[in-house]
């Protein structure tokens, strides 16, 4: 049994850039194996949530946060904590697809080999078997070689799904990542979260609340940088608490 | 889902296309004109504007074209002549006096130098670009960014003038009696010899300085043009920052850096000024980097008052000339490939 309840616990975080505070006092907890879908009009504040969870925002000078956010039971903020080892633990998926100018095999690669995989025949097992979870293997196992940015949006982002995965991330922080993509390619990823449920924690963004409503164990809603509901999908989906959360399910907020 | 008979006949297509886009060029001149007969008012200003804007392009072509043409006219005669011949090109001995132009050293000479001049201002101006980009603090990259860009701006002589006072001494005083005395690098070869300081390693470093700030700030343009998601993928799959700025940006801004050094090794083959003052100007194939050279401009700007003795002679220096037009040439159409293979392996598209 593990010490920790959650994978990630979320106590009382706020965050700023600059003067402007974005997250308000933001209370949650995201379990094992569910995708916990985050809701919310644009601006909110969604994706600054997403990317305080593994420190990206770090890197932009005028953030600063208060309050806990612990993985696996340790403060990710504390002093000495090693942020190389929570992001590679929460893996991410951004709004767009950004592949890297490189071929499809060496993107794959790029985050095993940084973090000591050398071995050819283990990386390429590795590029096959995070394709084939990202459901690309069958249309690109042919020309492994082929630059990333030649593909397809839809592949591309997919291809970003599984250069999440080639590090092998309990977590999967994934921002809007359906937004940029077409019905088809939308409907693919979609399916391909709930299987990988199966062995990932897995936060996802969305504006859509039909999908969050498919795709979801539970959910949580952001209005303004306040977290007004966050519950069982199933139980928001049949009678929201808030009437904000009601106004933006019902289609007239957001 | 795309079955065989689709892509046959998508080739097909393809094929077709090609076919008609074959034309012969006053079938070309034709189909312009009468596109603009048939072309209502705004397109035909557009049509207008695009040949306004062909006279310039077509004139500068016409330019190296033209320039090409008189330096091989004026080189011609060397080239036919018994006592030159394309042999010149690897004959070491120049001595017009004895109708003997061999132009080998200052080939050598000059592609020494710029050998030496890249070899130290790549690294180091990668080194300044990747800070500039990478770790400056946004508040002082505008100004350094700056000061390095003037200092592209300083004429040619004024850094002849500094290496001549301050570099040259220092090479001859300080530099090379360190390194012959010094038991690790005394043993080295290219170490040795006897020197005032004039030699090719001034040139060398002269030259190296003089390249600098092109290096640093195309290549900090072209590192600062990598999109910031491609960084911000790189650091949540748990890359640190030398890790990212290494493997992810600068790999993506290659093209860009590349071609910028292919661009100033022709902007070092025919530096003249700064090199002429520091190199010393001895007609000898350099054996350490402590020896004088001679390279290509130098032996024209020398000389060229004085050839018209000789016709041969004036001639000889119009080879050089062709060869070092040719030459940067040559690292033009290197950029231009090199640009290419890498936006194609990269996936760019441009
Ligand atoms: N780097 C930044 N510097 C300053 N302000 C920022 C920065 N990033 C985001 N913000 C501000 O934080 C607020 C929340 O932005 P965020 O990107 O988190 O919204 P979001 O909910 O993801 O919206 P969307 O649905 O449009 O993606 C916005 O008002 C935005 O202006
Ligand atoms: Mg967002």
């Amino acid at each position: 049994m593990n010490e920790w309840e959650h994978h990630i616990e979320v106590q009382e975080l706020s965050t700023w850039f600059g003067k402007k505070q974005v997250l308000k006092r933001i209370s949650c907890y995201f379990k094992d194996n569910t995708v916990t879908a985050i809701m919310g009009p644009s601006g909110c504040g969604k994706s600054t949530f997403l990317r305080t969870l593994n420190r990206l925002n770090d890197l932009i000078p005028s953030f600063r946060r208060k309050g806990i956010v612990r993985f696996r039971g340790e403060d990710i903020f504390s002093p000495g904590y090693s942020v190389y080892n929570l992001r590679k633990n929460i893996g991410m998926v951004f709004q767009r697809p950004n592949p890297f100018p490189m071929s499809v095999r060496d993107n794959i690669t790029y985050g095993p080999k940084l973090h000591g995989v050398n071995d050819e025949d283990e990386l390429d097992d590795l590029v096959e078997s995070c394709l084939k979870k990202a459901a690309l293997w069958d249309e690109v196992k042919d020309d492994l070689d082929q630059p990333a940015p030649n593909l397809s949006g839809g592949q591309q982002q997919r291809l970003c799904i599984a250069r999440a995965l080639s590090v092998d991330p309990p977590v999967l922080l994934m921002d809007e990542p359906v937004s940029a993509l077409d019905p088809i390619s939308a409907g693919k990823i979609e399916e391909l979260v709930v299987q990988l449920k199966k062995d990932y924690t897995i936060i996802m963004v969305t504006h859509n609340v039909q999908q969050a409503f498919r795709v979801s164990d539970q959910a949580a809603f952001l209005y303004l940088g306040e977290l007004v509901e966050f519950d069982k999908t199933s139980r928001i989906a049949e009678a929201p608490t808030d009437e904000r959360t009601e106004a933006f399910i019902t289609g007239r907020i957001g | 889902m795309v079955t065989k008979d689709d892509s046959r006949t998508q080739k097909d297509e393809v094929a077709s296309n090609r076919i008609v886009r074959v034309k012969s060029i006053p079938q070309r001149i034709l189909d312009a004109l009468t596109d603009f007969r048939d072309a209502d008012r705004p397109s035909r200003i557009d049509k207008l504007g695009r040949v306004g804007l062909l006279i310039p392009a077509f004139a500068s072509t016409m330019i190296i074209i033209l320039i090409l043409t008189f330096l091989w006219y004026e080189a011609m005669p060397i080239f036919a002549d018994p006592a030159g011949g394309p042999g010149i090109i690897v004959n070491p001995t120049w001595d017009p006096s004895r109708d003997s132009y061999g132009i080998a050293i200052f080939i050598v000479g000059s592609l020494l130098c710029t050998g030496i001049a890249i070899g130290i201002a790549v690294p180091l101006g990668l080194a300044g670009a990747i800070f500039l980009s990478e770790y400056c603090p946004g508040r002082l990259r505008q100004p350094l960014k700056m000061i390095i860009e003037m200092m592209a701006a300083i004429p040619s002589i004024v850094y002849g003038l500094w290496a001549y006072v301050v570099l040259v001494p220092y090479i001859g005083n300080t530099l090379a009696p360190a390194l012959q005395s010094n038991p690790l690098t005394a043993w080295i070869p290219f170490f040795q010899g006897e020197t005032n300081g004039l030699s090719l390693i001034a040139g060398g470093i002269i030259l190296a300085i003089m390249l600098l700030p092109t290096v640093v700030t195309i290549s900090a343009d072209a590192l600062q043009t990598v999109p910031r998601s491609l960084r911000e993928a790189s650091y949540a799959l748990g890359a640190t920052q030398s890790e990212t700025a290494r493997k992810i940006t600068l790999s993506a801004a290659l093209p860009g850096i590349g071609a910028a050094v292919i661009l100033s090794l022709g902007r070092a083959v025919g530096e003249t000024m700064a090199i002429l003052m520091v190199t010393g100007n001895s007609l000898q194939i350099p054996y350490t980097i402590f020896d004088p050279v001679y390279v290509m401009t130098s032996i024209i700007t020398n000389q060229l008052g004085y050839a018209f003795v000789f016709p041969l002679w004036r001639s000889a220096l119009f080879a050089i000339g062709l060869i070092l037009l040719i030459m940067s040439i040559c690292f033009t159409i290197t950029a231009k490939l090199f640009i290419r293979w890498g936006m194609k392996t990269r996936g760019m598209t441009g």
